[in-house]
């Protein structure tokens, strides 16, 4: 894709006029994982604003190399660490993100304060609620159909039958912790577990999950 | 001296409170319901009338059984084809009901936020309650029909796609509606359990109400029963608490009362069961 061709365009639309309401005002996230040579500036501010034209939010940028997460970022778009199955073979985690020689963009930004947010209602079926910087605490229930995320922890003062991703910008350490798991999916830095793939011993009960050696860990409280 | 007070009560402002019956999922019985409360509403003295926003399947004039009285509709009057007064439809059992029907021939696009806006406010003028029957689904007719509510009916069957979609709507309730906009006083959204089956509930193959209450986190309204008199209500085009007393005319009834602010005792089919449910009733969210 060197150049933005009429056919994505048109694609595009297609997608949009089969599921309008489904896809306007949807978060959006651009995965760059068929794309890696990809690094034209402006190119991709055609891309973002063709597709943001069309009212879609686009809000991150997933798969990308060192150069396009610097772009990405300068565009105010957010790299993301999701799409990838937990647990995960070797070979594969240290393949894309590692092997950037390039200093993390992190370092070289600022370090910003948490910006953390407390939710102090349900969460409905159909909502997201995001905390980009910090942690991200529901005083309620998540329901099913429903998304929260956070760049930090999640803690949940209710039931979890949503989905929950906790570490979005990549933050191992993150943690979700929650009154009660009924989920439908848990994340943490990008790394999942699907509702089916939850052992039934954690079902209803009250838990915190966290990341060991690139594996979702559930640990019941009482 | 009654007369006089009888005149200051009728020269009193209307209350002009606007009511969305809802729910998201289809065939819960929103319709039958919009036409049970806003009958309830009115044999309690107060003036009211029922909008159909369903625009293009409209029902809600066959269920009142005014539909061989229907000339101009909502629909001509945003379009400003007719005046309010011609599209009101009287209620020949009530005096204080009227219907507003909608069109059977436009669809969802003809109504305009600005147009609804502009009927509500002229009917505040005259009635208590503004009951907005809506339309399944959570597109353009639904959106628009809760918009200006100040109070919310979330219908739902005990069963899990109705309890979901209803959680849906109540997320609408909280963030699509104009008092969630203007960062106004929430819409005070309540749950109307309808299709109500103990037996079924027993026998497993429906959800308990402490299920359903446990997921919408919103105080239950009433729980109406699954009942044959609905049925034949709507087939007669009776609202159901206009036709022979039966458990689920009371049922309605009831919930009008709660609706009000009264604290009715929840009846559940023809058993009181308070133990139960006096500390589910109640609860906020």
């Amino acid at each position: 894709m060197a150049q933005p061709d009429a056919s994505f365009f048109a694609a595009l639309d297609e997608k949009l006029s089969s599921a309008p309401n489904l896809l306007i005002g949807a978060p959006i996230v651009l995965d760059f994982e068929r794309v890696p040579e990809l690094a034209d500036r402006d190119l991709l501010r055609e891309v973002i604003g063709a597709i943001r034209a069309k009212g879609l939010l686009l809000f991150g940028v997933q798969n990308v190399t060192a150069q396009q997460r610097e772009l990405a970022e300068a565009f105010g778009l957010i790299p993301l660490q999701i799409g990838r199955d937990a647990p995960l073979d070797k070979q594969r985690a240290s393949a894309p993100q590692q092997s950037a020689d390039a200093p993390s963009p992190e370092i070289k930004d600022p370090p910003r304060a948490p910006a953390n947010r407390i939710i102090n209602r349900p969460v409905r079926s159909g909502q997201m609620i995001v905390a980009e910087n910090g942690d991200l605490t529901i005083v309620g229930s998540v329901a099913s159909g429903a998304e929260v995320v956070a760049a930090g922890n999640i803690h949940i003062y209710g039931t979890l039958r949503g989905r929950a991703m906790a570490g979005a910008r990549g933050d191992t350490s993150a943690r979700i912790f929650c009154h009660r798991l009924e989920a439908e999916l848990l994340a943490i830095a990008g790394l999942f577990q699907t509702s089916e793939k939850i052992g039934a011993e954690f079902r209803s009960h009250s838990v915190q999950i966290h990341l060991e050696d690139e594996k979702l860990c559930i640990e019941r409280f009482e | 001296m009654t007369k006089t007070e009888d005149k200051a009560l009728k020269d009193k402002a209307p209350l002009g409170k606007v009511i969305v019956i809802t729910s998201g999922k289809g065939g819960v019985g929103k319709t039958t319901s919009a036409a049970a409360i806003s009958a309830a509403l009115a044999k309690r003295g107060h003036k009211t009338v029922v909008i159909d926003f369903d625009v293009g399947l409209r029902n809600l004039d066959m269920i009142m059984g005014c539909e061989r009285r229907v000339v101009f509709d909502f629909i001509n009057v945003i379009q400003g084809e007719a005046r309010l007064k011609q599209a009101l439809i009287k209620d020949k059992r009530l005096d204080t009901l009227s219907i507003l029907p909608t069109s059977q021939t436009r669809d969802k696009d003809a109504l305009t936020q600005d147009g609804v806006e502009k009927v509500l406010n002229e009917l505040k003028e005259e009635f208590d309650y503004i009951v907005c029957d809506s339309p399944a689904g959570i597109e353009r007719g639904a959106q628009l029909a809760m918009y200006f509510a100040d109070e919310a009916v979330v219908v739902t069957n005990p069963e899990v796609s109705s309890v979901r979609d209803s959680d849906r709507v109540l997320g609408l309730l909280s963030s699509k509606t104009k008092r969630a906009e203007t960062g106004g006083d929430e819409v005070k959204a309540q749950v109307l359990l309808t299709r109500h089956d103990q037996r079924r509930i027993d026998a497993g193959e429906m959800m308990t109400i402490e299920d359903v209450l446990e997921i919408l986190a919103v105080p239950l309204l009433g729980v109406i029963p699954e009942s044959p008199a609905v049925l034949r209500a709507s087939n007669v085009g009776t609202p159901v608490v206009l036709d022979e007393p039966s458990a689920a005319s009371r049922a309605y009834e009831d919930a009008v009362a709660r609706l009000l602010g009264e604290e009715v005792e929840m009846r559940i089919g023809n058993e009181k069961r308070p133990g139960l449910f006096g500390r589910i009733f109640g609860r906020s969210a």
